[in-house]
């Protein structure tokens, strides 16, 4: 299976590619919306809201994605990948953005950023209903995972989700549409089980 | 949020990792790929990649962070080292790094630093600034100038403003288990929770880091060289 990267010249595309790499798992630029392959799209974060929306609608790669969505294809938004699946961000005097999640995405409380590591865990069997998960034989992913960001995720829709001690959506399933907060790419050996649960 | 427990690795113009003894001597590591690969499977929590300014360079590094970003890492890297205006567009153009890191240009070159804010977010910027504390006064480095200076009136403001965290190294004790001087500290108005502290680190002082909040701590090649477990301090 190829998975698609969003190339619009922002987010940390090499290190997507290496955490796919290490999973044994091909992958491909996507620059603009020409015939690419069905595999799952990841949207990489590591950017600021207005400069990635705006790259997204001039590639035209926004209605691409979101007519891809409506097809079933997964999409896959890591940090502010994940805050441009809901409708609308705080960041850059308010962005409006994909709407594939209902949510928005607010500064955290005091202005301050969330820099670190926290404890997570995903327990496939647990998403059943809410999202499209692969059957696989390990089910439950436990351990540590790396945030870096400064805005959170409020969700206004049903998803498979969790939320840390200090209000922070850590991630969000639903149907095709899977969200993380945190950087699963930079989040070591938990990081690659994360990623043989979801695709 | 937990305490971060961090590398430092400093790259030379040929690309291999350096270790830097009080500002005055350096060492070689070896190859800098095998560095990441082993603080990778160390799993600390953080790298920050940083190329010496200092040091007689060709004016383009764009070679050495091509051959960085071949480098599977999967632990969280920042980058810094004569990052300007002119570089910033290539550097972040394909990044293979989650966090920039910045020294003279926060002092002279906003431009660059609020361009990096618009590519990368204000969670990515980070501040490096080596010190010392002199008779009783605090002075820092100014990598492209290559000297210690007095810090400029409303610094730390200014700073809070533009970037997420600062490392604060202590020049002195660099390379060493010294000890880190936690009276800097006493001359800083940065939020203690944003503050990541390196040089002369011992146990001892990477306790006292977490015990006062700080965010974290980057330690230099005791972390490379297991003379600090990071299992062990986490």
């Amino acid at each position: 299976m190829t998975i698609n990267i969003i190339d619009i010249g922002l987010g940390n595309i090499r290190s997507i590619e290496h955490w796919l790499e290490q999973s044994n798992l091909s992958s491909r630029r996507v620059t603009s919306p020409s015939s690419f392959p069905e595999g799952a799209i990841v949207i990489p974060g590591v950017s600021s809201v207005g400069e990635y929306m705006r790259r997204l609608k001039k590639s035209g790669l926004d209605k691409e994605i979101l007519e891809r969505a409506d097809k079933g294809q997964k999409i896959i938004g890591i940090c502010l990948g994940f805050q441009i699946l809901t409708n609308y961000s705080e960041e850059d005097s308010g962005v409006a953005c994909l709407g594939l999640l209902d949510g928005c995405a607010k500064y955290i409380d005091g202005n301050k950023t969330h820099n670190g590591w926290e404890s997570c865990e995903i327990d496939s069997r647990n998403a059943s209903g809410y999202a499209n998960l692969p059957k696989k034989n390990k089910k439950i992913v436990r351990g540590r995972v790396y945030f870096n960001h400064e805005l959170s995720v409020t969700l206004d829709s049903q998803c498979y989700s969790k939320t840390l001690d200090n209000g922070i959506v850590s991630f969000a399933f639903r149907d095709n549409i899977f969200g993380f907060q945190f950087h699963p790419e930079k989040s070591q050996q938990t990081g690659r089980e994360i990623l043989k649960l979801v695709v | 949020m937990s305490f971060r427990i961090g590398a430092t690795v400093l790259i030379d113009h040929t690309g291999n990792a350096i270790q830097s003894y009080s500002f005055k001597t350096r060492r070689i590591l070896g190859c800098i790929s095998k560095v990441l690969k082993f603080l990778d499977g160390y799993k600390v929590d953080e790298i920050h990649l940083i190329v010496p300014l200092k040091q007689n360079r060709p004016a383009d590094m764009s070679e050495i962070f091509l051959k960085l970003a071949d480098i599977p890492v999967s632990t969280p890297l920042a980058l810094g080292g004569g990052i300007n205006v002119t570089n910033l567009a290539q550097i972040s153009k394909d990044p293979f790094f989650e966090r920039l890191i910045f020294n003279s240009a926060i002092y002279d070159d906003l431009d660059t630093v609020q361009r990096a804010n618009l590519i990368m977010g204000r969670q990515s910027i980070l501040a490096c600034i080596p010190f010392s504390v002199r008779n009783g006064e605090l002075i820092i480095y100014h990598a492209r100038e290559d000297c210690f200076k007095e810090v400029p009136r409303g610094f730390w403001e200014k700073l809070d403003s533009m970037v997420n965290e600062v490392i604060l190294v202590d020049a002195y004790s660099e390379g060493s288990k010294t000890g880190f001087d936690f009276e800097v500290l006493k001359f800083i108005n940065f939020p203690h929770d944003r503050i990541l502290i390196s040089g002369g680190l011992t146990k001892n002082d990477i306790y006292r880091a977490r015990n006062m909040g700080l965010a974290g701590v980057s330690i230099d090649n005791f972390a490379l060289h297991s003379e600090l477990s990071i299992g062990f301090l986490r």
